[in-house]
């Protein structure tokens, strides 16, 4: 008889369960997770910032109507968000290259754990400068 | 419902199956199941029950009844287990989900088609035999020659299954197999140099992205995913310019 | 069944770590100095250009642009490639987002001249 690859029909669903759904799974996959999560926005985030970028050359009123909406509320959140995904997936992407290359394997759930108090800390402080000013 | 014959109270479970048989219970659907669980019940042994008295068509794989012949491995309420030492009652659920491994082809109801697994492990060759590092001091009886011990996986597929990358990708060796060419690497089986290069690739060490989901669920001590990050640093080790 | 066919490609997650680790410098200096010593975290339009002019952050912000599409181009690839694709889906891939970096480069360069001759 030959086996039914249940798996090659749903292959884009199946992808989706497999990367990100957590149920049953331990913190490792939770770091793999959120690194290939934040990977993928700061990819899309980095598209973005060059086309805002890209009003630079229509003059000064453009950008100045630029900055003058990325000062609403709405954008500051925004911001936090983009702030935590570099400081998540750069912390992790630090930690994976070492355990990547067999170091600290063991330990590498103390070692994301470390990462992201890390992440925490460095976010709060962000966050205060972000409105301190 | 039959006494088992085990000890203790009974309390009423359900069990909820996946059931898949090619051309007649197709698509899959889930079939629901009562069992009386007393402490000791395991998956497997509600699975035994079941098909005694219920259902004689359910299919699924065992052997051993302990842990040590790696055929009865599906998922149970998510998390790849071996169903033989896997409690019922130590879910601590009304209702539990019994499904097959993933990864692998679906060939009927919790069976997987383990054919799979072997395409990606075997290339490894790795023996089950290994030399016993314990006891080295100790008398062998008359007619033996030396203690031996066997490999540690027990190639139930488990690690296949939980891992999200060979989840997707065909052409991941994947877990198991890595592990096994790194066991190869460390008895000195075979040139370094080919092991090096046996895996040195996307499908190899360098498909792996550390989810560690292997170590986690093996139930065999394996810790695969930390052996394939031992073998990445081999081969790094092998690359750089003063390592010739 | 696909066969497991080991493809030479081993090498970018090496170049992805080292360009990662490389980036925590790049990106961490890009946003403290674009971002974060500036009041309000965006400059005036003449700020952004007269900054630019500095050739030292022109050229870090070069070599900034250059390792981050690298860096994302390769871990895209390196998602897609876990889509378990066939080795006509893996030159496709590498092809694709080696176009689209070297758009992303251009367009980068693009901007750079273009500002800092404002
Ligand atoms: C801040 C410093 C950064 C570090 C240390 C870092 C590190 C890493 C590492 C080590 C990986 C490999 C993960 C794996 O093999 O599973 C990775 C993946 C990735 N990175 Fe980064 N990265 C950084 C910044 C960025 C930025 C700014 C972007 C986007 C523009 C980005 C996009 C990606 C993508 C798309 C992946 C693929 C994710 C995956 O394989 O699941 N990274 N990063
Ligand atoms: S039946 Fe042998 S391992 Fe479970």
């Amino acid at each position: 008889m030959t086996p039914i690859p249940i798996q090659q029909a749903t292959r884009r669903r199946k992808a989706l369960r497999a990367w990100f759904d957590p149920r049953g799974r331990g913190l490792g996959f939770i770091a793999f997770a959120l690194q290939r999560i934040t990977g993928l926005g700061l990819v899309l985030y980095l598209l973005l910032h060059m086309a805002v970028l890209t009003t630079l050359l229509q003059g000064e009123s453009a950008w100045d109507q630029f900055v003058a909406f990325a000062k609403s509320p709405i954008m500051l959140l925004f911001d936090l968000l983009l702030i935590a995904g570099i400081l998540i997936h750069g912390l992790n992407g630090l930690r994976v290259s070492i355990v990547g290359l067999g170091f600290g394997v063991k330990q590498h759930k103390t070692f994301f754990w470390i990462m992201m108090l890390l992440s925490a800390l460095l976010f709060v402080y962000a966050g205060w400068l972000l409105f301190a000013h | 419902m039959s006494n088992n014959g085990r000890p203790g109270p009974k309390t009423p479970v359900t069990l909820k199956i996946l059931r898949y048989k090619p051309g007649s219970i197709d698509p899959p659907r889930y079939d629901t199941f009562q069992v009386d669980a007393d402490p000791l019940m395991t998956v497997l042994d509600a699975l035994e029950e079941i098909r005694a008295t219920e259902d004689p068509t359910l299919a699924y794989r065992h052997s051993c009844h302990h842990a040590s012949c790696g055929t009865c491995a599906m998922k149970v309420n998510g998390k790849d287990v071996l169903s033989c030492v896997t409690k019922v009652l130590d879910q601590k659920s009304d209702v539990i989900v019994v499904e097959p491994l993933g990864t692998m082809p679906l060939v009927a109801d919790l069976v997987v088609d383990m054919g799979d697994f072997a395409r990606r492990y075997e290339p490894a060759g790795l023996s089950f035999v290994r030399e016993s590092e314990y006891l080295t001091e100790a008398q062998t009886p008359e007619g033996v020659e030396r203690y031996t011990r066997f490999e540690s996986c027990i190639e139930c597929g488990i690690c296949l299954s939980a891992c999200p990358v060979a989840n997707t990708n065909a052409s991941f060796i994947g877990p198991a197999g890595l592990a096994a060419w790194y066991r190869s690497l460390q008895k000195g089986d075979g040139e370094r140099a080919d092991i090096l290069a046996a895996v040195d690739s996307d499908c190899g060490v360098w498909g792996c992205h550390g989810a560690m989901e292997c170590t986690e669920a093996c139930p065999s001590q394996v810790q695969p995913g930390d052996l394939i990050m031992y073998l990445r640093r081999e081969v790094v080790k092998s690359k750089l310019p003063w390592a010739h | 069944m696909q066969k497991t066919t080991p493809s030479k490609r081993g090498g970018s997650w090496i170049w992805q770590a080292l360009t990662g680790v490389l980036l925590i410098l790049l990106l961490g200096l890009h946003m403290i100095a674009q971002h974060f010593v500036v009041s309000g975290g965006l400059r005036t339009f003449q700020d952004v250009i007269d900054y630019l002019r500095n050739p030292v952050i022109l050229v870090l912000e070069a070599i900034f642009m250059l390792v981050v599409t690298y860096h994302a181009m390769v871990g895209v690839r390196a998602i897609l490639y876990d889509l378990g694709l066939d080795e006509a889906g893996k030159k496709k891939a590498t092809t694709v987002l080696t176009i689209l970096g070297a758009l992303i480069i251009v367009w980068a360069a693009y901007l750079l001249l273009r500002l800092t001759s404002m």
